[in-house]
């Protein structure tokens, strides 16, 4: 199964490969349409885009997932229902693959709510309570999403089809776009995990590390950030649009920030990417559609090698995912190290590996056009927490002593999942300047002082420098200090959003509806419909037994005595 | 075959079966109410032959309660008859004769308010006996309802009727008293079907008549008189399973059959303005259910109660109760496409 659906996806990489030079090349894009119903003025119909954005989203999907099918072969091998798992992921990809095809707002639904399901499915694969809590989170967060899309849906029909792409010139300063846009805002916020619904991303980690490598790097939470390139012509002047950039740069900043304070290595590597996440929205936000794409396509090759290598080392450390416990890894299992030394890199935006082209464009991009000081300082501010969280989770992983915890598990010699994983590598150096050869078909025009094109640079050093200081383990050293603990926990636990939009909002009415419960339910409903009404009943029956066990001469007097009050009633 | 089972595998009786399906006969289909009363009559005296049995002084009881109270009924009807035609001569429906008539009628039928000895009978009798009595005793009374009735009386008649067969059912445990109580309150619905057309008293009595034979046919097989022997022996699932789908029948629970009588009732009483008699039907309905539901429905929860100690010999034929689940589930939405 595993083989089959591996070399299936791969060979349909390999397809949307080969279509994607060649409509970009000649610049073609194909639209079919299938009309399925039509009514009185709306007709469903089943659209199909293939430009050159969805086939090369399409073939990094496919890419990606066949990698991790590759690598989840050898990573669930003890996994007694493997086909089941398979089969999830699958159905994943199919989901995505219909998001992504879809210039139809019904498609899209199935697609957004295939996704949401989905990933509901694999985030409770491991059948606990920790992932039944995170199942739970991830999915309720993801349905105000599709409540937000169904309510799209319903809006849109206004204007007699649910083909978007083809309103957005005419119906700009409409109304009811007014209020689809912040829909579709809302929307991509949630799937994407921005701030108000952010506390979803760092919890699904209790999925499967295929699944997070698969789904909550690349393409989950992408669908959110595509949705909204693709609505791009809408929003691109909308109020709407600036709120989406404060929130995302603060989303940006808070899990920069909330990843130094992690110590669980999946938990991290989810906190970078909602901070790539924000940046990626933010950047959407001011104004460039390509460049946010091409962070997306290239963040999502760094990040699912990422999650492989932590699930190779998870493995190793048998199943401890506590980067205290971990240490001086980079001797023992060269491979690995290598790939997750790569990806970390590409991540911090290191100078031509993949993720520098978009990262460095996106700053460059900021400087250049003039922005407020916050947007700029958050930005900056940002990329400098990416360095040091980077560093700090390499020198406690890599380069610190080593701790004994596993001395003779560290095998690194698993050819599948390495395999897997050199193909991620090779993408991972090599997409950032395929892309920026296919994509862009100018440059960008940048003119910058010294000193601010230099400013990525200081910010990454002083960044790596911060790492390498806050990852020494002492117990006497400054980080450690119990005196910040309100400003320490205010920050490690995301600006206490999980706690609030799971506690907080259900508190009151779980509270009110115990009260009701108690008085109501147990209470008075049960002496007027329950019990009440059956002792009444009851007290009926018994009382009737009483007539009905009598002497039979009682009966046969009885009906005499009937005719006897007739005839006495009205015959005199 | 049914015949000999009917009459208690004694053939003798077979002589007085037959002349128990004339006498009816010729109650319904006499020209004068002289010859309904000889009908009536007949009815009685071959009836107490099949009940009787000497070897058993409960059924020799039985037989006398019986004949006393029916009697008694007869003679006031002959003498409600006598009086209508020698003193009265007129046909309107709306007097006190028509009211004392029906309620000698009422009487030999067991309804309300004359019904108490209908409990104490069907305590005393067979199986098979009290399905003679619960169905085939109640067509002549019934029909010469029809002829003669008056309305506010048989109205006053169905409300009790119902009220009295849903509160008395409560508080039993005997079997044969839980299906008298329910007779009496089917003879509610079926006392307001007379009053709109013959032809939907028909249908509900058929209907009604079959669900009676099956619920007593299955407790007959078992032979199961009370409603602690439900539990001792080891029904197997399928037993179980009918019995479930013939109670809820009776009362009255939608895709079985037991609900296509009661709707087309309820939709002529609606049609006729009788809301709140409508509400009455609806009430004591549920509380019939309830007692129904009551009788089995532990045996299929989870944890149902099941005997050690004892091996159930399973019947060897189970077409009969395959066919009567069947035709209990499917005969209300079959009947649709043949009506259609």
């Amino acid at each position: 199964m595993c083989f089959n659906s591996f070399f299936f996806l791969f060979f349909f990489m390999l397809i949307n490969f080969f279509f994607f030079v060649y409509f970009i090349m000649n610049g073609l894009s194909v639209f079919f349409e299938w009309e399925i119903i039509s009514f009185n003025s709306m007709s469903i119909v089943m659209s199909i885009l293939l430009d050159w954005m969805s086939l090369l989203f399409m073939m990094f999907v496919s890419l990606i997932s066949s990698v991790v099918i590759f690598y989840s072969k050898s990573y669930m091998n003890s996994e007694l229902n493997l086909n089941r798992f398979i089969i999830l992921v699958l159905m994943f990809v199919f989901s995505m693959v219909l998001l992504i095809i879809s210039p139809n707002l019904i498609s899209i639904l199935l697609g957004w709510d295939g996704l949401g399901l989905i990933s509901y499915c694999l985030v409770i694969y491991y059948q606990n309570l920790k992932s039944y809590n995170a199942g739970m989170l991830t999915a309720l967060s993801n349905r105000i999403g599709d409540v937000m899309i169904l309510m799209v849906i319903c809006w849109v029909m206004n204007y007699g089809s649910w083909n978007y792409i083809f309103y957005f010139d005419f119906m700009k300063n409409d109304y009811v776009m007014f209020i689809i846009s912040f829909m579709i805002i809302i929307a991509a916020m949630t799937k994407s995990a921005q701030i108000p619904f952010s506390s979803w991303l760092p919890a699904a980690m209790a999925a499967p590390t295929p699944v997070s490598a698969l789904v909550h790097s690349s393409t989950l939470v992408t669908a959110g950030v595509y949705l909204l390139i693709r609505f791009n012509y809408l929003l691109i002047d909308m109020f709407f649009f600036k709120v989406l950039l404060f929130l995302s740069i603060l989303t940006m900043f808070m899990s920069g920030i909330s990843a130094n304070y992690e110590f669980d290595l999946k938990k991290i590597i989810a906190l970078s990417t909602l901070s790539q996440l924000g940046l990626m929205m933010s950047i959407l936000s001011l104004g460039f559609p390509d460049i946010a794409f091409f962070h997306l396509l290239t963040h999502a090759m760094f990040k699912a090698l990422l999650f492989m290598c932590a699930g190779v080392i998870i493995h190793m450390m048998n199943d401890i995912q506590d980067i205290r416990y971990m240490g001086g890894l980079s001797l023992y299992i060269p491979l690995t190290s290598l790939c997750l030394n790569i990806s970390n890199l590409s991540l911090c935006g290191i100078p031509f590996l993949s993720g520098f082209y978009s990262k460095d464009l996106i700053l460059e991009m900021v400087s250049f056009n003039s922005f407020n000081l916050m947007v700029f300082i958050l930005f900056y501010l940002s990329t400098g927490l990416t360095v040091f969280y980077t560093f700090r989770l390499i020198m406690y992983v890599m380069i610190n002593d080593f701790n004994l915890m596993m001395i003779y598990n560290l095998y690194d010699e698993d050819y599948i999942m390495l395999n897997s994983m050199f193909v991620l590598l090779f993408m991972s150096l090599l997409s950032g300047s395929f892309l920026s050869w296919f994509i862009f078909s100018y440059p960008y025009m940048i003119y910058l002082p010294f000193n601010l094109k230099l400013m990525v640079i200081y910010v990454s050093i002083l960044g790596s420098i911060l790492g390498f200081m806050v990852s020494n383990m002492g117990i006497y050293s400054l980080n450690k200090l119990l005196l910040s603990y309100n400003l320490s926990s205010f920050l490690c636990l995301m600006w206490f959003m999980p706690n609030l939009s799971t506690y907080g909002l259900s508190y009151i009415y779980l509270n009110f509806s115990q009260i009701l419960f108690k008085n109501i339910d147990m209470g008075w409903s049960e002496i007027y419909s329950g019990k009440g009404i059956f002792n009444i009943l009851k007290n009926y029956s018994v009382f009737y037994n009483i007539y009905q066990m009598n002497n039979f001469k009682i009966y046969l007097f009885s009906f005499i005595l009937w005719f006897m009050i007739l005839f006495i009633f009205f015959f005199i | 075959m049914f015949f000999f089972i009917l009459t208690n595998n004694n053939s003798n009786k077979m002589f007085f079966l037959f002349i128990l399906f004339f006498s009816t006969l010729i109650s319904i289909s006499s020209n004068s109410w002289f010859g309904c009363w000889i009908g009536l009559e007949i009815n009685l005296l071959s009836f107490i032959p099949l009940i009787s049995n000497s070897k058993n002084l409960l059924s020799v009881e039985t037989s006398l309660k019986y004949f006393l109270t029916q009697s008694l009924a007869s003679i006031n009807f002959l003498f409600m008859i006598l009086i209508k035609f020698s003193l009265l001569k007129n046909f309107d429906m709306n007097n006190i004769i028509s009211i004392m008539m029906n309620s000698s009628l009422l009487m030999k039928m067991g309804s309300a308010p004359f019904h108490f000895w209908f409990p104490n009978i069907v305590e005393g009798l067979s199986w098979m006996n009290n399905f003679m009595l619960m169905t085939w005793q109640k067509i002549s009374p019934m029909i010469l309802l029809s002829y003669y009735f008056n309305k506010n009386f048989l109205i006053f008649m169905i409300i009790m009727n119902l009220i009295i067969g849903s509160l008395g059912g409560l508080n039993q445990t005997s079997l044969r008293k839980l299906l008298a109580f329910s007779s009496i309150n089917n003879l509610g619905w079926m006392i307001f079907s007379i009053m709109i057309s013959e032809n939907l008293w028909l249908f509900y009595f058929l209907i009604y008549s079959m669900m009676i034979f099956m619920m007593i046919s299955l407790f007959f097989l078992m032979n199961m008189y009370f409603m602690n022997q439900l539990f001792i022996n080891n029904m197997n699932f399928f037993i179980k399973l009918n019995l479930l789908i013939n109670f809820l029948s009776l009362g009255g629970l939608p895709p079985f059959m037991g609900f296509m009588p009661k709707w087309i009732i309820i939709n002529f009483l609606l049609i006729n303005k009788f809301y709140f008699l409508t509400f009455i039907f609806m009430m004591t309905s549920l509380i019939i259910i309830y007692y129904y539901i009551r009788i089995i429905y532990s045996s299929f929860m989870f944890n149902y109660f099941k005997m050690k100690w004892v091996n159930l010999l399973m019947k060897n034929n189970m077409s009969l109760i395959n066919l009567s689940s069947f035709i209990s589930i499917s005969s209300m939405i079959l009947s649709t496409f043949i009506f259609m």
